[in-house]
């Protein structure tokens, strides 16, 4: 893989683990309230915002990235991204990780990649 | 909780998949690909383009209902689900090939996603057990 795209890869991951984690981190808060106090909530605090200015960057980054290795090389690379997020999660957010749960990322996680493989 | 998944992760794929669908009738209209105003006004003079913004403001905003209490590393496994709707309706309707390799990841992805699924539900019941036990 040439450097250029392996650097927009690596930025890719976190990029799309990070939006993702702010996503979280804005809709899981304890005190955001219901209905549409919830979404004021969320729109008056940084998190909601972060992760829509992360999936921006990222969409331009994966279109960048895509342009320089094939389409299916992309999306098996893209499977990555689900084991980052399994791990942040448990690290962030002190998510568990039961041995089911742990199993069932993973086949999905191998499974894209095997889709993307296939492609 | 329960029914909160139910409805929806089954939502959320809908909205993806009427996203990716969407773009990929809007692009294909829109050929030949140029870096220049012609081809954007193409893709926005396209019905289908709104397809794919509907698609992309419901699945933000069911993601955002799902993530107050899914937690973040299974539940973004699971929208993958998306994946497999894609691939089914793109032979559908864009006569893209189903190879094997391809169904055999999306039984992989299914198989994840029936195992978060039943890992879900017994945090649920364990939850659930949780205060009982505490009063």
């Amino acid at each position: 893989m040439p450097p250029l795209a392996l650097a927009l890869w690596l930025f890719n991951v976190v990029i799309d683990t990070g939006g993702q984690l702010a996503f979280k981190a804005a809709a899981g808060h304890p005190q955001a309230g219901e209905g549409l106090a919830r979404w004021r909530h969320m729109a008056r605090r940084p998190w909601l915002w972060i992760g829509i200015g992360c999936y921006v960057a990222e969409f331009l980054a994966w279109i960048a990235f895509l342009s320089l290795v094939p389409l299916s090389e992309g999306v098996l690379l893209g499977s990555i991204n689900i084991v980052a997020l399994m791990l942040a999660g448990r690290l962030l957010f002190g998510e568990k990780l039961t041995r089911l749960r742990v199993i069932g990322m993973l086949l999905v996680s191998v499974g894209v990649a095997v889709v993307g493989a296939g492609a | 909780m329960r029914r909160l998944y139910l409805i929806g992760f089954p939502l959320l794929m809908a909205f993806d998949t009427l996203a990716q669908l969407s773009f990929k009738m809007a692009g294909s209209h829109a050929l030949p690909v140029e870096a220049n105003l012609a081809w954007l006004l193409r893709v926005f003079g396209h019905p289908w383009i709104y397809g794919a913004l509907i698609g992309y403001i419901g699945a933000f905003f069911t993601w955002m209902s799902l993530l107050e209490h899914a937690p973040i590393g299974p539940a973004f496994a699971a929208s993958h689900l998306e994946v497999v709707s894609v691939m089914l309706l793109s032979a559908w309707l864009f006569h893209e090939p189903l190879t094997l390799a391809r169904v055999a990841g999306a039984l992989l992805i299914l198989a994840g996603i029936a195992c978060l699924g039943v890992a879900e539900s017994r945090e649920g019941a364990a939850a659930a057990r949780e205060p009982a036990a505490a009063g």
